[in-house]
């Protein structure tokens, strides 16, 4: 097989992981994500009822949240690797 | 450009982007080692054609189309998405959960790779600008979500982060033409914990001023944000080491 076969046999591996790649680049975690997204719903819907005082605090409130869901989300990861940890030494 | 901009929105972009190069030289330097210099520099050439096409038509059409709150609050939210994926693994390398990026590895396992894949002299080795091609065109994608990212303000903001990434192309590509080995000296996994950070901050940010919001003293609050970034990793990262004690860490690699 010479080397053009050699790479054409990679193609459709390759589309894959460049799909995967492209799709991992904002998703790798899907609670995460989702979090992330409610975060910033919750946001907009802060900014856009709540008057003037509602969208002057809607950075925070967006910060809060983040920071918040990146220690729980974080929290969550550490115990379910404790857990793995556990049952393989088991 | 007054020196806050530049320094506000070259430097994120310069550190970001050099990470991401530091990468694609990695696998650029372990193709041309292993296998001739032809293929992946062609490889090389034509990743970075695709992606001046493809920011040339989606990045100029949607800086030209889209009304600027609407790409602030748009590239604010995918901002804030990408950043908490690279602090979320940057958190889980420091505290012992995930292999700390080694490029010296990887060197080394793309090379044992393009060996095993053999090579004929006469011929063009597609398999040597395959992989220079899919490394160039995955990072220079970031790259390009980077200086996007960065300069989501538009005018000076958007020519700084440009600036600030070819910046770190070109200083990143120079020393590894002049070192011919990996990078090992750049320190990756600090440079993503804080570029993690930035990206977080600035996605944060955009969004809210998508929606109205007026930041006191404007960018000069980002650096503030990001040091609440800063600080809640650190408070998660002890929190994991917590959870798991040193040997439990780096078993927990291998389950």
């Amino acid at each position: 097989m010479d080397s053009c076969q050699r790479a054409l046999a990679w193609k459709p591996e390759m589309f894959r992981t460049i799909w995967s790649t492209l799709v991992g680049l904002l998703i790798e975690d899907g609670q995460l994500a989702i979090g992330a997204l409610i975060a910033l719903a919750i946001t907009c819907a802060i900014a856009y009822s709540g008057g003037d005082q509602g969208r002057d605090a809607s950075g925070y409130v967006l910060l809060v949240m983040v920071l918040a869901l990146v220690v729980a989300n974080l929290y969550r990861a550490g115990r379910m690797v404790r857990a793995r940890v556990s049952s393989a030494q088991r | 450009m007054d020196p806050i901009t530049l320094a506000i929105h070259a430097t994120p972009a310069f550190v970001a982007s050099a990470v991401e190069f530091v990468e694609a030289t990695t696998i650029v330097l372990a193709v041309g080692v292993t296998r001739g210099w032809r293929a992946p520099l062609f490889g090389t050439i034509a990743a970075t054609v695709t992606l001046a096409v493809i920011i040339a038509t989606l990045g100029v059409a949607l800086v030209a189309i889209v009304p600027e709150h609407l790409l602030k609050g748009v590239v604010g939210a995918l901002l804030l998405l990408f950043g908490l994926r690279w602090l979320r693994k940057a958190v889980l390398r420091f505290a012992g959960i995930v292999a700390i990026h080694d490029e010296e590895l990887i060197y080394q396992r793309e090379l044992a790779e393009l060996r095993a894949q053999g090579l004929q002299r006469t011929e063009f080795d597609w398999i040597g600008f395959l992989v220079a091609y899919k490394a160039v065109l995955l990072e220079g994608t970031e790259v390009a979500f980077i200086v996007i990212a960065f300069g989501a303000a538009g005018g000076t903001a958007l020519t700084a982060a440009t600036v600030g990434a070819i910046a770190a192309g070109v200083f990143v590509i120079a020393l590894g033409v002049a070192l011919k080995q990996p990078l090992t000296m750049v320190p990756e996994n600090w440079l993503k914990f804080g570029v993690g950070a930035m990206l977080c901050s600035f996605g944060v940010f955009w969004f809210a001023e998508a929606l109205g919001m007026e930041w006191p003293g404007d960018a000069l609050s980002i650096p503030f944000i990001v040091a609440a970034f800063l600080g809640a990793s650190w408070v998660a990262s002890r929190m994991l080491r917590g959870l798991l004690p040193e040997g439990a860490r780096v078993e927990a690699r291998n389950v």
